[in-house]
């Protein structure tokens, strides 16, 4: 058992790697292409490995239950182009990163941790991807970022929005963020 | 014949339970949905904020003063200065505090941590010319350090967080942070109440600090940004995110 995780874990540093090194290449590799081109390529190369679903269906936890079918799969849709967006947006202007991965971290045979550190415009970001052993094969389940999980983040924000809105608002919502082209906009509570 | 059906009856019990037990052996192998997409999150992130509706109220005030006032503070500074300045002059005020950053070591009891930062505030602050430059992170021994205050230094103690709290002008905290920023102000020998400089009066002191403040302004804009471009509610993102960076930096 131990030496198939062990294999296991090297596989999937591999494949991660891959997957990395393929996002960073769809953003740069044409400064001529526009944010949404660039997103377009940034999802084809992520899901061509990973599903991104679990990884927005863990953010969504038991709030998955709230929405009808045809809305989960709306929210699933919008939130996945969401977080590209802001993936995309945020490398925007900044410096080819250079990535350097550390030692897995294998907690279970169901479950490991790759940490990486992305090294950008002078700062370096701690990145630990946490994977798990699905029946689709290794999925990642949660992406944690200078100790901010990123599942735990929106769990937050949904939870908090199910506490007071409905499924339909939700899509609502992700919309408009989707359309907005300037972040520069208030907040309205 | 009575035999036969006891046969094929035991067969096909034995049947189920060994497919029941293939399968459940099976479904061991991978992660279940409940381990998924239960509420059950490895690192569960509670937040008390019992002020939400006043700390909501605060938190459209200051994204407006940072859209509005710190946005363009930010963006004219980078403008007009070049990149090497901006870095340069980043580095100077990140070394003015290490007071702060010694003290928080201290109070923890890490040796190790204030021997690097002393070591790196001395080397930066001679060769490196004031802390405009950075030698020390060439130095074996003396790389950059994950920066240590006075609220994690209570956080080690097991101060509780308190009431999350989001302060005008300066964005989220929580009681236990207030209180350590306040103590970071008297470490700090170059903020009040405490100052080593003589003839210290409130005009230097407004300069120094908006001066601060303007360098510091394009990380402050540009993390916000960030934040706000992929969240659904910026209010809880940001509460959540501040919680789990502290909690972390507190736990290492």
């Amino acid at each position: 058992m131990l030496v198939s995780a062990a294999q296991a874990s090297e596989a999937e540093l591999t494949r991660l790697k891959s997957v990395i090194d393929g996002a960073i290449d769809a953003i740069y590799a044409d400064p001529a292409a526009s944010s949404s081109q660039k997103q377009a390529q940034v999802r084809s190369v992520i899901e061509k490995e990973y599903d991104l679903n679990v990884i927005i269906r863990r953010a969504i936890g038991r709030n998955w239950n709230l929405m009808s079918g045809a809305e989960q799969e709306e929210v699933l849709k919008l939130v996945k182009q969401l977080v590209v967006k802001a993936y995309v947006e945020g490398m925007n202007g900044k410096s080819r990163p250079g990535v350097s991965f550390g030692e897995i971290v294998t907690i279970s045979d169901k479950r490991m941790e790759i940490p990486c550190a992305i090294r950008m415009d002078e700062q370096t970001i701690n990145v630990l991807y946490r994977l798990g052993r699905m029946r689709t094969g290794w999925q990642i389940y949660d992406i944690v970022a200078e100790d901010i999980s990123v599942v735990s983040n929106y769990r937050d924000q949904i939870d908090d929005h199910f506490r007071r809105g409905s499924g339909a608002e939700l899509i609502e919502k992700l919309r408009e963020l989707l359309t907005k082209e300037d972040l520069n906009e208030e907040i309205t509570l | 014949m009575k035999k036969l059906h006891f046969n094929n009856g035991c067969g096909a019990l034995l049947a189920v339970l060994f497919l029941s037990a293939t399968a459940w052996a099976h479904a061991e192998e991978f992660l279940s949905e409940e381990d998924l997409y239960g509420d059950d999150l490895s690192r569960s992130v509670v937040v008390d904020d019992p002020l939400q509706p006043i700390n909501r109220v605060t938190f459209q005030f200051n994204d407006f003063v940072l859209l509005n006032l710190v946005q363009p503070l930010a963006d004219g500074y980078q403008a007009v200065t070049p990149d090497p300045v901006e870095k340069g002059a980043s580095n100077f005020f990140d070394n003015l505090r290490y007071p702060v950053r010694l003290a928080g070591n201290l109070l923890q009891g890490r040796a190790k941590g204030a021997w690097v930062e002393t070591g790196r505030f001395a080397i930066n602050s001679t060769v490196g010319v004031l802390g405009v430059f950075t030698p020390a992170d060439e130095m074996e021994g003396f790389a950059p350090i994950p920066a240590e205050d006075i609220g994690q230094a209570l956080g080690s103690w097991g101060v509780s967080e308190g009431p999350y709290l989001v302060l005008p002008f300066m964005g989220p905290s929580n009681l236990r942070d207030l209180v350590g920023m306040v103590g970071d102000r008297v470490v700090n020998p170059l903020d009040q109440p405490v100052s080593v400089i003589d003839d210290w009066n409130w005009e230097w002191q407004v300069a120094l600090g908006v001066t601060e403040f303007t360098v510091n302004s394009p990380s402050i804009v540009e993390r916000y940004l960030r934040l706000k471009g992929s969240a659904i509610d910026p209010y809880s993102s940001l509460r959540n995110g501040y919680t789990q960076f502290r909690r972390g930096a507190i736990a290492e």
